[in-house]
C-alpha cells in the first residue's frame, strides 16, 4: 500500500521534478537581459541580495513541502480507520508550537531585512567613496588638452546622465558635458558610459510613465511625469548592454528599448568630441543631397535636428549621428549584421561583444522606419503596418492643435532612397 | 410546501392570486422559470447565478489569456496588433479579478454563510439581487467594449461624424487593469484634456466604478448578516473559517473600494470634464493615482485570496477526520493579513522614487505580512498531522492550493526585499509570483470549493475521475506556464510588452510557457464541463457525502428554501461533527410556531435600479465618444436607478409564512451516512 502510493506520488512529482532539471539545465543566465549575470555593483547588490533571498526560500520550501508530502504520506487514511472513533482528541492546536513557528519565521525574515535595508541605501544614490573630492571643474572642455588626464579625472568622478523617456524612445543628455538637447547635442537611445565611473542617472518624463532599466548594471527607477528621480549606476566591464522600457506605456511599449555602451575612459572621451561636432556637409547634387532637400520638404526638419545642416528640430531625436548607432527605432531595429553579432556572441561566449554598424543593414532599416511610421496610409492612399503603431512621426493627429492637425507625410521609393541616402551621411 | 398570506393558512403559494405590494403592483411569485431567477432574493439562487456568471466570464478571460500566449509563442509574432495585445492584457486581467473570482467567492458566499451560520436568509435580501444585478450589469458595460471594438474594426462607425472626430480610436480598454496615470488620463494645459487613450479607457473607469458599487452593497450585507443572523450559542470563535474569512473580506472590501472610487471619479473628472488630478502639466500628481490604486489594489489581493484560504481551511478538516489545528490562530492570521494588507501597498512602487525611508518601511512591512501567511500555512500542516487523509478531489485541490500558494508566497518574500525587487518589478517574475498566488492559489482554491460543496448545492456528485484528470491537467500546465515565467523575469523580459525580439534567449521558454497556457486551458475547461455536466445530470448523492463538519452538511440536499426547518442552536464548533460523532448535540429551536417560518417575498425592483447603471454605463463612454445626445442616456440612467430605489423603499418588505416540515413539532430528519 505504502509502496503504491509512494510510487504514485513520485509519478506525480516526477514531470515536475524533470521539468526543473531541464529547465535549469538550459536556462542560460547571461542572455543580454539577464538579471543574474550582474556587470557593476548596484545590480551586483540586487544580485547577491536575490540569492539571499532565494537560498532562504529554497530551505524554508524544502523543509515546509517535505513535511507536508510526508505529512499526507504519513497521514493518510489506511484500511481499518473507519473503525476507530471519529473524533480525533488532541487535534486543537498547540500553543507553544505556534508561538515557536512565529518566532522561528520572524528571525527568518530578519536574515534578509538587514541586507535589505543596507542595500536600499546602498542603491538609492551615488556612495560616498564613488565621489572622493568634489573636481567637477576636469569635467567642462577646458581638459581636452591633456588625455591622460581626462581619462584619470573621468575615473574619479560622477558623471551626471539625464534620461529622458518619451513615447517610444529615451534621450540622453549629458549637462556636465554640453551635450544636450538645448544645446542640440543630445543623444538618442544609445547612452555611452565610461567604464568604472559612478553615473548619476536623473530620470525625467516628457509624457507619460517608463521606466529605466539595464538588468546587467542596475535595476530599475521610474520615470515619473512631474517628478524628479535618480538613480546611479557604474559598469565594471565594457561592452554592448541592452536595456528595455519596463513601465507599460502605451501601444508600442515593447517597442522602447534602448542601448547602453560601456567604452573605456579614453574613448569615452572621444565619443563626445565626435558627439559634438557638426555633420559634414552632403556633396551637391547627390542623391544625399536630394535626400537632405527632402528632409526639409517633408518637414522632417520641423522636430529633428541634424548639427550643422538643420537646427529648429527639438522635439523628436536628434539625427546628427544617426548613422553612427548601432540601432534605429527606439533601439528595436537593430542596424547591425544580425548573423554577425549572433557568431560573434556565440565564438566569444559574451553577449556583451557587438559587431560594427552594418550600412545596408542600416539603409533597409531607415526605408522601413521612413516609409511605415505614423502614416496611417503609404503613397497609394492604402494603409500600412506601422514598425511602431501609434509613433509621432509626421503625423501629428495626436497633438490636435491648431496648424499641426493631422500634417501627414507620404513618400515615393525614390524619395525614401534619397533620405536615407541622406541620412547615411551623418556619420 | 405551504405558505400563508397575511397569516391565513393556505395551501400553495403559486395557487394564489399574486400578493400585492404597497404600491398595489403584483409581486413576482414564480418558484422556476427565468422570471423567478430574475426575481429571486434567494441567497443560494443568487449564489448559484453569481457562480454561473463567475464561470463564464473565467472561460472569457480564459480565452484572452490564451490569445495573448499564442501571440508570446514566437518572437516577432503578428497573432495581434500591439494595441490588441494591450487590450487583451487589460481585459484579461479586469475580468478574471473582477468578473472571475470574485463573483465566484461571492458566489460561496452567498450559498453558504447563511446555512452556515444557521440563518435562513442574508440580512438584506432584496439588496443580496440588487448587488447581483449591477455586478451583471457592470460585467456587461465593461465587456460590451469588446462589441464596439470590433464593430470599429469591422468598420461600422466609419460613416459617422462622431468616428471620423475622434482622436484615438481605441474602444476596449488598452489602459492595463491598474491603469495608471497619465496614460489613462490627460495631459496638457488650460483644460484642454488632451488623451492618451481612448473611450476603452471611460469603459474600464464606468464598469470598474459599477462593479465596485455591486462589491460594497454585497459587503455590507455580509457583515450585517455574520454579526447578526447567527442561530442561537453560534458565537463569533465559533463560526466556520470560511465565514470568518468572508466576513475578513468584506470589511476588506468596504475599505478598500472607496479607495478606488475616489480614484476613479477623480480620473473621470480629468478626462471627462477637464479636471487635472492626475495631469502632470498641470501640476497634477501621476503618483497619486498609483497610491490611491494600490491602497485598494494590495487588499484586493488579500479579498481575491482570503476566500480561498476559508475553503481550504474547511476542506482539509473534513478530510483529514480532524479538527482545524489552531483555530483561534487561523482566524486572528486571517485578520492581521486583512490588517497588514492595507499596510503595504507602497510595494507595487518599489520603483517610482519613493525615497529610501518609505521604501525600507514598506519593504519591512511586505515582509511582516509573510509571517501571518506562514502561520496559516502551518496550521494547515498541523491540520493534516496526526489525521486520517482522505484522497477526495476536493481535497487533491486543496493540497495544490497549499503547495502553489506556498510558491507564490515564496516570490512574494523575494519581491519584499526591494533592492532585489526593482530588477523583479515589471518583469515576468511578478507575472509568475501572482499567477502562482491567484491561479494557483485562489483557483485551486475555488475549484476545491466547487467540488466541496457542488453536492450540496445540487445534490449531485461530480464525477470524481474527470475531476481528477482536470485537476491535474490544470496543476501540470499551470505550472508549465508559469514556472518558465520565474526564467523569462529573471532573464529581463519586461510584462505587458505584445512581442520581443528573437536573441534575447527568451524564445524556448516563451513557447513551453504557451502550451502551458494551452494544458491548462483544456483542463480548466473540462472541470467547467464536469461541473455543469453534475448541476444537471449527474448522479445523485447523499445530503452528507464527505462527512461534513458545519451546519450545511446538515440540511437535505440541494437545501430548501428555508433552509433550516427549524433554527439550530449550536453548541460547539464544528457542530454537525459533533452531532454526529461526539457527544454535543445541535439543538432546534421552533422558531416559526404554527405560523411557520417568515419568507421574504420576491422583487423586480433590486433589477430595475441596476438596470439604471446599464444606460449609465453605455451612456458615459458613449458621450466620450462624442456620440450625440448621449448624455441624455446616462441621465435616463440615473433616473431608472432612481425609480428603482424609490419603488423598491415604497412597495414595502413584504414576506410571507411558510410551514416547514418541523413545523408539526418534529425535527427534520438529518441524514449521516458512513464513508
Amino acid at each position: 500500500m505504502f509502496s503504491r502510493f509512494f510510487s504514485r506520488v513520485a509519478l506525480l512529482a516526477a514531470p515536475f521534478l524533470a521539468m526543473i532539471m531541464v529547465g535549469c539545465s538550459k536556462a542560460d543566465m547571461t542572455v543580454r537581459q539577464s538579471t543574474l549575470d550582474p556587470k557593476g555593483p548596484v545590480a551586483q547588490v540586487q544580485y547577491d541580495l536575490f540569492m539571499k533571498t532565494v537560498w532562504l526560500v529554497v530551505i524554508l520550501f524544502a523543509l515546509v513541502g517535505g513535511l507536508l508530502v510526508y505529512a499526507v504520506i504519513k497521514f493518510r487514511f489506511r484500511a481499518g480507520d473507519e473503525n476507530k472513533p471519529a473524533i480525533v482528541e488532541d487535534g486543537h492546536g498547540n500553543p507553544l508550537i505556534e508561538i515557536g513557528l512565529i518566532t522561528a519565521s520572524i528571525g527568518a525574515l530578519v536574515i534578509i531585512a538587514i541586507p535589505t535595508l543596507t542595500a536600499i541605501w546602498y542603491t538609492d544614490d551615488v556612495p560616498a567613496e564613488s565621489v572622493p573630492t568634489s573636481k567637477l571643474s576636469v569635467w567642462y572642455p577646458r581638459v581636452e588638452g591633456t588625455r591622460e588626464n581626462y581619462a584619470k579625472a573621468v575615473e574619479e568622478q560622477v558623471l551626471e546622465v539625464d534620461v529622458i523617456g518619451k513615447q517610444w524612445w529615451f534621450r540622453f543628455e549629458y549637462p556636465q558635458l554640453g551635450l544636450t538637447n538645448d544645446a542640440k547635442h543630445s543623444v538618442p537611445n544609445e547612452m555611452v558610459i565610461p567604464k568604472g565611473v559612478a553615473v548619476r542617472i536623473n530620470l525625467r518624463s516628457e509624457d507619460v510613465i517608463h521606466s529605466f532599466w539595464v538588468p546587467k548594471i542596475a535595476g530599475k527607477v521610474d520615470l515619473m511625469p512631474g517628478r524628479k528621480n535618480h538613480m546611479w549606476l557604474q559598469a565594471r566591464e565594457t561592452g554592448h548592454y541592452y536595456g528595455q522600457c519596463a513601465e507599460f506605456c502605451g501601444d508600442s511599449h515593447a517597442y522602447m528599448l534602448f542601448r547602453v555602451e560601456v567604452v573605456e575612459p579614453a574613448e569615452f572621451a572621444k565619443w563626445v568630441q565626435r558627439q559634438k561636432a557638426d555633420a559634414a556637409p552632403v556633396v551637391a547634387g547627390s542623391k544625399a543631397d536630394k535626400g537632405k532637400a527632402l528632409f526639409a520638404a517633408k518637414s522632417c526638419v520641423m522636430c529633428h535636428n541634424v548639427g550643422g545642416h538643420f537646427g529648429a528640430g527639438a522635439f523628436a531625436p536628434d539625427l546628427t549621428h544617426v548613422a553612427s548607432r548601432k540601432s534605429l527605432a527606439g533601439a528595436w531595429m537593430d542596424n547591425r549584421d544580425l548573423k554577425e553579432q549572433r557568431a560573434l556572441e556565440q565564438k566569444t561566449n559574451n553577449t556583451e561583444s557587438s559587431v560594427a554598424v552594418d550600412p545596408a543593414t542600416l539603409k533597409a532599416n531607415l526605408i522601413k522606419w521612413i516609409g511605415s511610421s505614423g502614416t496611417s496610409h503609404d503613397a497609394n492612399g492604402k494603409p500600412t503596418k506601422d514598425v511602431k503603431p501609434g509613433n509621432r512621426m509626421h503625423y501629428y493627429k495626436m497633438f490636435n492643435v491648431a496648424g499641426l492637425n493631422e500634417t501627414k507625410q507620404t513618400f515615393t521609393a525614390e524619395e525614401l532612397d534619397c533620405l536615407a541616402e541622406y541620412l547615411l551621411t551623418l556619420k | 410546501m405551504s405558505h400563508d398570506s397575511h397569516h391565513a393558512p393556505v395551501a400553495c403559494k403559486t395557487e394564489l392570486a399574486p400578493e400585492r405590494s404597497d404600491l398595489g403592483l403584483i409581486r413576482p411569485d414564480r418558484t422556476t422559470g427565468w422570471l423567478d431567477w430574475l426575481t429571486t432574493v434567494d441567497h443560494k439562487k443568487i449564489g448559484i447565478l453569481y457562480g454561473a456568471f463567475a464561470m463564464f466570464y473565467f472561460l472569457v478571460g480564459g480565452v484572452e489569456a490564451l490569445a495573448i500566449r499564442t501571440q508570446l509563442a514566437r518572437p516577432d509574432n503578428d497573432f495581434v496588433t500591439a494595441r490588441m495585445y494591450n487590450q487583451l492584457f487589460t481585459m484579461h486581467g479586469t475580468t478574471m479579478i473582477f468578473l472571475g473570482v470574485m463573483p465566484l467567492s461571492a458566489a460561496f458566499f452567498n450559498f453558504l454563510v447563511p446555512l452556515q451560520i444557521g440563518a435562513r436568509d442574508v440580512a438584506f435580501p432584496r439588496l443580496n439581487a440588487f448587488s447581483l444585478w449591477t455586478f451583471v450589469f457592470g460585467a456587461f458595460v465593461l465587456n460590451a467594449s469588446w462589441f464596439f471594438e470590433f464593430a470599429h474594426l469591422a468598420g461600422w462607425f466609419n460613416s459617422f461624424e462622431w468616428h471620423k472626430a475622434l482622436v484615438y480610436t481605441d474602444f476596449a480598454p488598452a489602459n492595463g487593469w491598474f491603469s495608471y496615470a497619465p496614460l489613462s488620463g490627460t495631459f496638457g494645459q488650460n483644460g484642454q484634456a488632451l488623451r492618451f487613450t481612448g473611450v476603452g479607457t471611460d469603459f474600464w473607469i464606468i464598469g470598474i466604478q459599477v462593479l465596485g458599487i455591486a462589491s460594497l452593497a454585497a459587503s455590507f450585507n455580509f457583515i450585517c448578516t455574520i454579526i447578526n443572523m447567527r442561530a442561537k450559542g453560534m458565537t463569533m470563535m465559533r463560526l466556520p473559517v470560511f465565514t470568518w474569512m468572508t466576513l475578513v473580506t468584506a470589511i476588506l472590501i468596504i475599505l478598500a473600494f472607496p479607495a478606488i472610487t475616489v480614484a476613479l471619479i477623480e480620473l473621470m473628472f480629468d478626462r471627462a470634464f477637464g479636471a487635472n488630478f492626475f495631469n502632470p502639466s498641470a501640476g497634477g500628481q501621476p503618483v497619486l493615482w498609483q497610491h490611491l490604486f494600490w491602497i485598494f489594489g494590495h487588499p484586493e489581493v488579500y479579498i481575491l485570496v482570503l476566500p480561498a484560504m476559508g475553503i481550504v481551511s474547511e476542506v482539509l478538516p473534513t478530510f483529514s477526520g480532524k479538527s482545524l489545528f489552531g483555530y483561534p490562530i487561523i482566524v486572528f492570521s486571517g485578520a492581521v493579513i486583512g490588517f497588514l494588507g492595507f499596510a503595504v501597498w507602497s510595494h507595487h512602487m518599489f520603483t517610482t522614487g519613493l525615497g529610501p525611508v518609505p521604501t525600507a518601511a514598506f519593504s519591512l512591512l511586505t515582509m511582516a505580512i509573510a509571517v501571518p501567511t506562514g502561520v496559516k500555512i502551518f496550521n494547515w500542516l498541523g491540520t493534516i498531522w496526526g489525521g486520517r487523509v482522505r484522497f477526495t478531489p476536493p481535497m487533491v485541490l486543496a493540497l495544490g492550493f497549499i503547495w502553489m500558494f506556498m510558491c507564490g508566497g515564496f516570490s512574494g518574500v523575494m519581491h519584499s526585499s526591494a533592492p532585489a525587487d526593482s530588477q523583479q518589478q515589471d518583469s515576468y517574475f511578478v507575472i509568475a509570483h501572482f499567477h502562482y498566488v491567484l491561479l494557483g492559489g485562489v483557483l485551486l482554491g475555488l475549484m476545491a470549493g466547487l467540488y466541496f460543496w457542488f453536492p450540496k448545492i445540487f445534490g449531485r456528485m461530480p464525477n470524481a475521475p474527470i475531476a481528477y484528470i482536470a485537476s491535474g491537467l490544470v496543476i501540470l500546465g499551470f505550472n508549465l506556464a508559469f514556472g518558465p515565467m520565474h526564467y523569462l523575469g529573471l532573464a529581463g523580459q519586461p510584462r505587458r510588452t505584445h512581442t520581443y525580439h528573437a536573441g534575447n534567449g527568451w524564445e524556448t521558454w516563451n513557447f513551453v510557457a504557451t502550451i502551458g497556457a494551452y494544458i491548462l486551458g483544456i483542463g480548466v475547461f473540462l472541470a467547467f464541463v464536469n461541473l455543469v455536466w453534475t448541476a444537471f445530470r449527474g448522479k445523485k448523492c447523499s445530503n452528507d457525502p464527505w462527512d461534513g463538519r458545519t451546519l450545511e452538511w446538515s440540511l437535505p440536499s440541494p437545501v430548501p428554501e428555508y433552509n433550516f426547518a427549524q433554527a439550530p442552536i449550536v453548541a460547539t464548533r464544528d457542530a454537525f461533527f459533533e452531532d454526529k460523532h461526539g457527544t454535543k448535540r445541535i439543538g432546534a429551536e421552533n422558531d416559526g410556531g404554527e405560523a411557520g417560518v417568515h419568507m421574504p417575498s420576491q422583487s423586480w425592483m433590486p433589477l430595475l435600479a441596476s438596470a439604471g447603471f446599464l444606460f449609465a454605463g453605455f451612456g458615459m463612454p458613449m458621450m466620450a465618444m462624442g456620440i450625440p445626445h448621449a448624455g441624455w442616456i446616462v441621465v435616463a440612467g440615473l433616473g431608472v436607478l432612481f425609480i428603482g430605489i424609490w419603488l423598491w423603499a415604497l412597495e414595502g418588505p413584504g414576506g410571507y409564512m411558510l410551514k416547514t416540515p418541523a413545523a408539526s413539532g418534529t425535527p427534520a430528519p438529518t441524514e449521516t451516512v458512513a464513508h
